[in-house]
């Protein structure tokens, strides 16, 4: 009798256990999220993309509590606020959103090893850190065959922040487009050395619509360069521009095509949940690390949310022809569309960093056939042939 | 030669801000005060000037009002320094955190939001014909015309008119200038917030006609070159013009240059090595007489009791 009393008594215990961790009946401790940012919210880039996903998160994920972000944090100082974070705030899981806070990610894992950690655009994993990033280069590809059939000039622009692997891979995928549909037109790059700088941002943008390009990309966390080409345009020379990380077709509805969106909120929320089913722990992180891309709907393509392309010039894409070695002779509107669909759904059938690829000394990258591994897109110094500036040294 | 002119079309505007404060800069720290909140009132003049036109829908009020900001925020500093005869320095680069944290707070509703209205070139008819110095000087907007008139009177009035005197004077020797009868507290306070409404239009000016939108620390360093200008000019009006439009042309080379190989981290330091040269020279004591630096920058006046 005693022992039945027990069986059913644990069973109970069990399915309450289960309840709880599963659909949060009970009074559940709630997980504790924290997140630190490099720049400033309002920086209409890089911490304004992680900010938004943070708000989304507050509303869907009733289950965290999500801590006050610590904002314009400097690199050196990071060990610090993490310390808050956690002897303070008693946050379980710790957002770390620069590369350059890695080494104080990592070492802040040994330091707690009950807490949970991710960092955002490092390589440094362990049992309680890891790593994601939101990667943008097959979006930048789907601009590069915009940007390459929109030229007239056949000079296209691109205003880069700094001479890092992850802005050149996105110029030289930005560069693969252009002349997969126009083999006729060049890139050319001014570099910022600034993540942030407005000013900087708009002389570089002049300085490249001076040297005759008329569509302009960029990496730099400002929607300068497209208030730039909606200005010209709005003067009657039209500029053709691409947004980058945040929506900005409204600072140019006239001159800004498409561009490159993310959706942090998607990483973030699979990482949160599976930490609270407890597929993620402090032990099993080790290789975790999300590269998510257009099949993960982490980014996306467009100057607006849910808009491709803007309106104003699907036709002129529409009418441009290009021959296709396996699509024949299509427009590169529905190329795009198909492009688009392609890596949405099955990104082994097709990648913008398939060989041959050759590099500026023409010295063959990537051999015929072969598609380019993580590490080396992760690592990429060269540029491609048509783009004719230099990397800096 | 197109080449030229394009450049120099460019350097304009980017000289304007830096031309604006460091105009301002000049009055207070001929009077003998030293405002190193520059970067501060900029920025606040940047977001109360979006803010301002976002709501109203007029550009020139936003103007308006980022001027009267940047002087309340150099009243602060006013009142510290000549008031309360505090440490300058310290006012001077609270003001310029405060500014900052200020500005973004405020400036959160308006971050990714288009502006209704902007300004845009306004070509001043023949005066645009004129070969070379017609587009560089002609085709541009309405506060760039401003700056070279507020350049003017500022000039006209610093040495012309008795109001010139009177700072001078102030700034040189408050002592004398006050057994002289002249207010000293007046002119300061008027210097200062003179100065303040200046830096707010530098700001309005990155935010409603030259970025335009507004950006967290839009100003991004700019209120530290005027400062570095206001030396360079040797507290000169006239000066000013040339040290704003060479800094601001210096910031356009950066990116002209790049395609002829000339490495941009060089050209990048450029105006700090110039900043850095000329506050060397400048911070030097003897150099600082020959200069004719005002002689009582930074320190607070104290009237001497008579009993």
């Amino acid at each position: 009798m005693k022992g039945k009393f027990l069986v059913v008594l644990s069973l109970v215990l069990l399915v309450s256990l289960v309840l709880n961790t599963a659909y949060g009946v009970g009074a559940e401790k709630k997980l504790r999220v924290a997140f630190i940012y490099v720049g400033p919210v309002g920086d209409y880039g890089w911490s304004h993309a992680h900010e938004l996903a943070r708000q989304y998160l507050i509303k869907k994920l009733p289950w965290a509590e999500f801590l006050p972000p610590a904002e314009a944090v400097p690199e050196s100082d990071v060990a610090r606020f993490i310390d808050r974070f956690v002897r303070e705030e008693k946050a379980d899981v710790i957002f770390t959103t620069s590369f350059g806070y890695m080494d104080a990610t990592i070492e802040a894992g040994k330091k707690y090893p009950d807490k949970i950690f991710f960092h955002c655009s490092g390589y440094m994993r362990s049992k309680n850190v890891g790593t994601y990033f939101a990667e943008l280069y097959q979006v930048y590809y789907l601009n590069g065959l915009i940007a390459g059939a929109l030229t007239k000039t056949n000079k296209v622009g691109y205003v880069a922040a700094h001479p890092i692997p992850e802005v050149i891979r996105h110029i030289n995928a930005f560069a693969l487009g252009v002349q997969e549909v126009n083999p006729k037109a060049t890139v050319d790059v001014r570099w910022l050395f600034s993540w942030y700088d407005p000013s900087k941002a708009r002389m570089a943008a002049e300085s490249l619509i001076a040297d005759g390009c008329d569509a302009l990309a960029f990496t730099e966390d400002s929607p300068t360069v497209v208030t730039v080409g909606e200005e010209y345009t709005k003067k009657g020379k039209q500029i053709y521009t691409f947004g980058h990380y945040s929506p900005m077709q409204k600072y140019g509805p006239n001159s800004c095509v498409s561009g490159q969106l993310v959706h942090w909120e998607v990483i973030y929320k699979d990482i949160l949940e599976k930490i609270r089913r407890g597929v993620y722990t402090n032990t099993n992180l080790e290789n975790v690390d999300y590269w998510w891309l257009l099949k993960e709907k982490a980014v996306e393509l467009g100057g607006e949310f849910g808009v491709p392309i803007n309106p104003k010039f699907v036709s002129a894409l529409k009418e441009k022809k290009v021959v296709d070695p396996v699509f024949g002779k299509i427009s590169v509107y529905d190329l795009i569309m198909k492009r688009l669909s392609q890596m949405k759904a099955n990104p082994e059938k097709f990648d913008p960093f398939t060989g041959p690829i050759k590099d500026q000394t023409g010295k063959v990258r990537i051999e015929a056939g072969r598609r380019a591994t993580h590490d080396e897109l992760w690592n990429i110094d060269w540029f491609v042939p048509n783009v004719i500036a230099k990397i800096p040294k | 030669m197109n080449i030229i002119v394009d450049i120099l079309k460019a350097t304009i505007p980017a000289g304007t801000p830096l031309l604006l404060g460091a105009l301002g800069e000049i009055y207070v720290e001929r009077s003998g005060i030293l405002n190193l909140g520059v970067e501060g009132m900029m920025i606040m003049g940047a977001v109360s000037a979006f803010g301002v036109t976002a709501i109203t829908n007029n550009v020139w009020l936003g103007i308006l009002i980022s001027s009267i900001v940047g002087g309340g925020m150099a009243f602060i500093h006013a009142f510290n320094s000549i008031t309360l005869k505090a440490n300058q320095t310290l006012s001077g680069l609270s003001l310029t955190m405060l500014g900052l944290g200020l500005s973004g707070l405020i400036g959160k509703r308006y971050i990714g939001m288009p502006l209704p209205v902007k300004l845009y070139n306004l070509p001043l008819g023949a005066l645009k014909d004129i070969p070379i110095i017609g587009p560089v000087l002609f085709d541009q907007d309405p506060i760039v015309y401003m700056s070279y008139i507020l350049a003017f009177v500022f000039w006209f009035l610093l040495f012309n008119s008795r109001f010139g005197i009177e700072l001078r004077s102030v700034g040189e020797s408050p002592d004398v200038a006050d057994s002289a009868g002249i207010n000293v507290s007046k002119i300061q306070y008027l210097a200062v917030i003179i100065g303040g409404m200046m830096a707010g239009l530098g700001g309005a000016y990155l935010s409603v006609a030259y970025a335009p939108a507004w950006i967290e620390g839009m100003t991004a360093g700019m209120g530290w070159i005027v400062l570095a200008i206001t030396i360079f000019s040797l507290w000169r009006p006239e000066r000013a013009i040339i040290g704003s439009y060479l800094f601001g042309g210096i910031r356009v080379l950066q990116y002209r240059l790049q395609p002829f190989g000339i490495s941009p981290s060089l050209l990048n330091m450029l105006p700090f090595i110039f900043t850095i040269l000329v506050l060397m020279i400048a911070s030097r004591e003897i150099s600082r007489k020959k200069i004719s630096a005002p002689s009582s920058l930074g320190v607070p006046y104290f009237r001497e009791k008579i009993l």
